[in-house]
């Protein structure tokens, strides 16, 4: 079962502390969209909103169309998968799984059956008799996404659910949590502080950051469009470079470039690592000498400072190869649709 | 380890252990020796006698003292658990974080008077003209003064007093540590209160009210002040049953068989209580 | 309705437990001679005679007396105890630990009983002596487990540098160990002080003439219901209170300091 999500100018404070500062946002049905920001974004405490344990102090929550905003979590479409899992100690799997349906009322064959049905979705079905504490932390978040789909909620929340497990695992559980999306067809609400987590897995990314979304769409938007500098620094490594924008020029420390369609003032002017070539192709940056290199694997990072102007540094990650030797000279540039200005004034 | 001297080890530890061994141990087993004496007018007779223990069950005068006792216990020990456990689960759940220590405190605060003392309080309440009597009287709820004091529901209300309130922080102690992940998990998917309670907080709970119930049990049947201040003379406890033993005629065989029967109870306790207090933390 | 049941449970509990005490406190400052209503006016005639009774006061010294004294020996055994067993690896560790804490499974009525047996054979007089080291064995328990619990692995990190440093153990124990382990040393000791202080059973079968206030209140309910006793009752409950807030207050200073 799916439905769609609606928050309206949602508000909420915590004494004096405002956590959620004005947010509206409109999720399709079946969608599958994270939540993406630092510590203290506020993205747990909308999670919170959206499952019904917060009732926020202005604003309106739909789901479907209905207005659920102070419904409790018992009868709203929503399940929660937590952090810690929360798995029940006392119970095996198959009694966690199907306690959901023991509470709706369903009868006891029926409803093992139905739980049987979801641990094998995750993979789990022949260890139905055991304990949570039997198994490892990987079979756990599953058995906690196994309970929360059990009772065919309309959407899925899910509080940082890979956060305690390694790097492979986490790869791993972000390809089988897409695919099991896809399956299900439920809208699942995914928050997390990892950006190539989200990238990984959402269709839409909301970048918060102080209450606020920042930014919000597909991954490549967010990434190589990102609406504020603030995103633009959260979804990975920039360059920073101060600029001067006149009549759609901006005039920069390394050249002039094009600025069309932004304001006169002062202004930032952004750029991937990934789009400085050495090879020289796109808009010229100058010549840089070369300061630091490091090996990457899947790409050199290199740190150099401006020949033109030595206090200005430059971070480029060049396509794996010849490592460039410290102190040598290379000719900069850059794509010319890969330059990304932030005025200041906004 | 910082040092591998077993020598050394020996003389940090060995001061506390004599003590033990002295103080604790050699007196347990000289009782256990004195209960299998007897005592021949103000001769002490040693060997192995089981006159102590015949006498105790066939004397009416000491074994109804033995089941007084285990009725007296048992029942403090169900009503206190029964009226600890929705007090424990109100300050846990429902007062602020805040001011939770501080209700706590003013909980344990009026037991800070002398333990003797405070059985005496409750003779002054509980006494035909006492504050009870008088203020059921001035409701016109009865007519005469009714007769609390110096009866086993007096002793059982002076335990319960006192049990209720180490029970509660006992069981707040248990309740606090539980996640609270586990409430809103079972209130999300679908469970009210009620059901929440039976199926996921009572459950993850169970160890520690046994523990606080084993505790409850074993201070309460060895409790020689309450039923001596509140219980009257009609009915007799273990405890006051030992220590007439002792007065009058310091009868130390009978007397000490009469601990060992108790010691006997509480390990029955134990083991009854066993499987939940062993049960490590999941 | 519902929703305010947690609350009326909480309110009709909190007058349950502090009927006694309020009744008490109450008639301590009864006119009359008895304890009981009506309630004539307050007059501190009851405190006045309770705190000038030369038994009393001297009970009161005493208990004071067994308290400190007892309680200092079982903090000092069980934190060598804790010390011996936590740093060094003895044979039956597991089972010394056991015997250790034994004594707080057994009633107080049955250490007292053992005790009184033994001595009385042996033809050892009674004295506060006597009840103090009654009162160590069921204080060495708390303190032992208390300190153990407490000793954990940056401590023995801690004691390696100070050995490092050439310390003798002797010197590690009293200059870095101890000092360290302060809060649960503390903690321990006003335990043992709390709970020997207020101990009836044990102090009433091995005192003899010199008595320990509980024991004195003892032989004073005797002679039946009085204000008397209700004003020793409140002066106790005083002392502890104060005892209690003034702890309260300087941990509190230390913690924010």
């Amino acid at each position: 079962m799916t439905a769609s999500v609606h928050l309206e100018g949602i508000n909420h404070w915590f004494g004096s502390f405002q956590a959620l500062n004005n947010i509206s946002l409109e999720i399709k049905a079946g969608e599958y969209v994270t939540l993406l920001g630092p510590s203290g974004c506020g993205k747990t405490t909308l999670l919170s909103v959206l499952g019904g344990f917060i009732q926020p102090t202005n604003g309106q929550v739909r789901i479907g169309n209905n207005d659920m905003t102070f419904v409790p979590p018992s009868q709203r479409p929503t399940t929660t998968m937590f952090q810690d899992y929360a798995l029940f100690p006392h119970m095996n799997l198959r009694d966690n799984v199907s306690f959901g349906l023991r509470m709706a009322g369903m009868g006891k064959a029926e409803r093992h059956k139905k739980a049987d049905e979801k641990l094998d979705l995750v993979g789990l079905v022949a260890d139905g008799s055991k304990r949570p504490h039997e198994l490892s932390g990987g079979q756990r978040q599953r058995v906690a996404l196994a309970r929360a789909l059990a009772v065919k909620p309309d959407v899925l929340l899910l509080d940082e659910p890979l956060g305690a497990l390694d790097l492979k695992l986490r790869r791993a559980m972000q390809d089988e949590l897409k695919v099991i999306q896809r399956q299900v067809g439920t809208t699942f609400v995914h928050v997390t502080h990892d950006q190539e987590e989200a990238m990984a897995i959402a269709d839409r990314i909301i970048v918060m950051n102080s209450g606020q979304i920042e930014d919000a769409g597909p991954p490549s938007q967010v990434y190589n469009q990102p609406a504020t500098l603030f995103t633009a620094d959260f979804m990975g490594e920039m360059n920073h470079i101060p600029a001067q924008i006149k009549k759609g020029k901006a005039s920069t420390n390394l050249g002039t470039f094009p600025a069309q369609d932004m304001p006169d003032g002062a202004a930032t002017l952004c750029i991937r690592p990934e789009t400085i070539h050495a090879d020289g192709r796109g808009l010229s940056l100058g010549t840089a000498q070369v300061k630091n290199v490091t090996f990457f694997g899947a790409h050199i990072r290199v740190i150099l400072a401006s020949n033109e102007k030595p206090d200005v540094t430059l971070l480029a990650h060049l396509p794996p190869g010849d490592m460039p030797k410290e102190g040598s000279k290379i000719p900069l540039s850059v794509d010319a649709n890969a330059l990304r200005f932030y005025p200041e004034c906004c | 380890m910082i040092g591998q001297s077993k020598k050394m080890g020996w003389g940090f530890t060995a001061p506390a252990l004599l003590w033990t061994l002295a103080f604790f141990v050699a007196p347990f087993i000289v009782m256990g020796a004195m209960s299998f004496a007897i005592l021949e007018g103000r001769n002490l007779i040693w060997g192995f006698h089981l006159d102590n223990y015949i006498e105790l069950a066939t004397r009416p005068y000491l074994w109804r003292a033995v089941i007084a006792s285990i009725e007296i216990t048992l029942t403090v020990t169900l009503i206190s658990v029964v009226l600890a456990y929705p007090l424990a689960a109100t300050i846990a759940f429902r007062v602020p974080r805040h001011l939770q220590r501080l209700v706590l405190l003013l909980a344990i605060l009026p037991f800070w008077t002398s333990y003797v003392v405070r059985s005496y309080a409750w003779l002054l309440v509980l006494a035909r003209e006492g504050v009870l009597n008088q203020t059921l009287i001035n409701l016109g709820l009865i007519a005469e003064p009714i007769t609390l004091a110096n009866t086993r529901f007096a002793t059982v209300t002076g335990f319960v007093h006192f049990f209720v309130m180490l029970l509660t922080l006992t069981i707040y102690a248990n309740l606090i540590q539980l996640s609270p992940n586990y409430r809103r998990a079972a209130m999300d998917l679908g469970a009210n209160a009620f059901q929440t309670f039976r199926h996921v907080i009572l459950p993850l709970t169970l160890p520690g009210i046994v523990t606080g119930a084993f505790l409850t049990f074993v201070l309460c049947i060895g409790d020689y002040v309450t039923p001596h201040v509140l219980g009257g003379n009609n009915e007799l406890t273990m405890p006051q049953v030992i220590m007439v033993q002792l007065g009058r005629r310091a009868d130390f065989p009978l007397a000490s068989a009469l601990a060992i029967v108790m010691m006997g109870m509480v390990t029955l306790a134990y083991l009854a209580a066993a499987r939940w207090l062993r049960l490590d933390r999941v | 309705m519902r929703t305010y049941l947690p609350w009326i449970y909480l309110a009709l509990a909190f007058g349950f437990i502090y009927l006694p005490v309020c009744v008490l406190v109450l008639f301590s400052f009864q006119d009359g001679g008895l304890p009981v209503p009506p309630f004539d006016g307050p007059s501190l005639k009851w405190y006045r005679e309770v705190l000038s009774d030369r038994d009393v006061t001297d009970a009161l010294i005493h208990s004071l007396f067994v308290a400190v004294g007892s309680s200092a020996v079982a903090v000092i055994l069980g934190f060598l105890a804790a010390y011996g067993l936590a740093r060094h690896t003895l044979p039956g560790s597991a089972f010394i630990r056991l015997l250790l804490v034994a004594p707080l499974t057994v009633s107080y009525l049955i250490v007292g009983l053992g005790l009184l047996i033994v001595l009385s054979r042996a033809g050892f007089g009674l004295s506060l002596g006597t009840a103090g080291i009654g009162h160590v064995v069921i204080n060495l328990p708390l303190a032992f487990a208390i300190i153990y619990a407490s000793m954990g692995a940056q401590h023995e990190n801690a004691e390696r540098a100070a050995r490092d440093l050439g310390a003798s153990e002797m010197r590690v124990v009293v200059l870095v160990t101890a000092p360290m382990l302060a809060p649960a040393i503390a903690a321990a000791f006003f335990l043992s002080v709390t709970l020997s202080w207020d101990e009836f059973i044990i102090a009433f079968l091995l005192t003899r003439f010199d008595i320990t206030l509980p024991v004195e209140i003892w032989s004073m309910l005797r002679s039946g219901l009085s204000p008397r006793l209700n004003a020793i009752g409140s002066v106790v409950f005083l002392i502890s209170v104060a005892a209690v807030l003034i702890l309260e207050f300087t941990t509190l200073r230390r913690r924010r300091s």
